[in-house]
């Protein structure tokens, strides 16, 4: 992941792959298959778990917070399970739901509320498979799905991972630019889901300070403020990775902004904030190897 | 209907944006001390894309008009207080 000086901690986390073994990992994944190259999948997982100390720390202090057994073992399970929702991407990108087996909850949910109001948000966070989110948009539920992120951020990745299905660029919305959120505000209006990492703030956003696994964590507020301008209801989801070749997606309602008038904004993002740190520890304990924070999430 | 957009008319209309601006933001400082030329996003007055949007909406409010986000100009648009101020002279229906 790549990010100027200045940048808060996560960004700033070197991305120690470099272009040519990514190309190389890509080319291979498509050539052998998956189950050949996860064996290579491992192999990175376990560099990281010898030569990376810093995530290793941050790994071993999340795993103990969320209750789960620690060590060198636990975090190598824990990078194994990152490195395979990366690994994965490649496979989703070209299309090839077949190699896994995905189950959605919360349909239902999600459709009755579109049927009264399209265009809603997702609000996810650094746990569990991004693409696997971003697949069900287009492979399963046939639903329009748009996701806000920084282009910067695994830059490296993105253009690789683009190069397999150029198409895919067409649903995200770039973070950090002028015109970031009114395209956003538009795409609602069309009535596509639009997708947001709600865990991670970028330094200088206004934060609210809340109970995260049993310690006082800061959430972002910039997330809610979107929701609650535009006045959207809001649903929580996560595409958790279970081992193997199976992921299974959450979708469950959070918040809903579409009634909230100004005065009462504040009040309705402090309640939605807390409720949302308290869904995404629910799936850290059921699916613990799911979050992908490798920094000192608390700032402690 | 024709709408006066010579300098003067854009200079009228700032503080009544720049007002806009700090009460839709909840900006510690007073609408006059935004200065006129320096850039609204980022450097300068440090707005983010969640603040340019609360501003498009305030403005869409006031002045009847949306800001597109397919519009090349949004970056001249958000380049200053005068230039926000001049694309609402322009564009307003009301």
């Amino acid at each position: 992941m790549t990010a100027g000086a200045g940048a808060p901690a996560w960004m700033r986390e070197a991305e120690r792959s470099h272009l040519p073994i990514l190309r190389l990992m890509v080319w291979l994944s498509l050539r052998l298959g998956r189950g050949a190259t996860r064996w290579l999948v491992a192999g990175i997982a376990l560099y990281f778990t010898l030569f990376s100390p810093r995530s290793r720390a941050a790994s071993r202090a999340y795993l103990h917070q969320v209750g789960a057994a620690t060590g060198w073992r636990a975090t190598f399970r824990h990078f194994f399970a990152f490195a395979s929702t990366i690994h994965d991407r490649i496979y989703l990108l070209n299309g090839r739901f077949d190699l896994f087996n995905i189950e959605v909850h919360g349909t239902e949910a999600l459709h009755a509320t579109l049927s009264s109001q399209p265009g809603l948000l997702l609000m996810g966070g650094h746990l569990g498979s991004f693409e696997v989110l971003r697949s069900v948009g287009r492979g399963h539920a046939q639903l329009p799905v748009a996701m806000l992120m920084y282009a910067d951020n695994a830059r490296k990745i993105n253009t690789i991972l683009e190069t397999i299905n150029p198409s895919a660029s067409a649903d995200i919305i770039p973070l950090g630019q002028i015109r970031s959120m009114l395209e956003a505000r538009d795409r609602l209006e069309q009535g596509t889901l639009v997708g947001m990492l709600a865990d991670r703030g970028l330094g200088g956003d206004s934060t609210r300070i809340t109970d995260f696994l049993g310690r006082p964590a800061a959430f972002p507020l910039g997330p809610w403020r979107v929701a609650a301008m535009l006045r959207r209801p809001v649903f929580f989801m996560t595409g958790l990775y279970l081992g193997g070749n199976r992921y299974r997606i959450h979708l469950e309602p959070l918040a809903d902004f579409s009634a909230v008038e100004r005065g009462e904004r504040e009040n309705a993002i402090a309640a939605a904030v807390d409720r949302y740190a308290d869904r995404l520890a629910h799936f850290c304990r059921i699916a613990p190897n799911n979050w992908f924070n490798f920094f000192d999430f608390w700032q402690s | 209907m024709t709408s006066n957009t010579s300098p003067e008319a854009v200079s009228l209309l700032m503080p009544e944006v720049a007002g806009l601006i700090v009460e839709a933001l909840n900006l510690d400082m007073a609408p006059e001390d935004i200065e006129p030329d320096a850039p609204l996003f980022g450097d300068g007055l440090g707005l983010d894309s969640i603040d340019v949007l609360e501003v498009a909406l305030v403005i869409s409010k006031r002045y009847g008009f949306q800001l597109r986000s397919d519009s090349e100009d949004n970056v001249r648009i958000f380049s200053s207080l005068r230039a926000l101020s001049a694309h609402i002279v322009a564009q307003r229906t009301q």
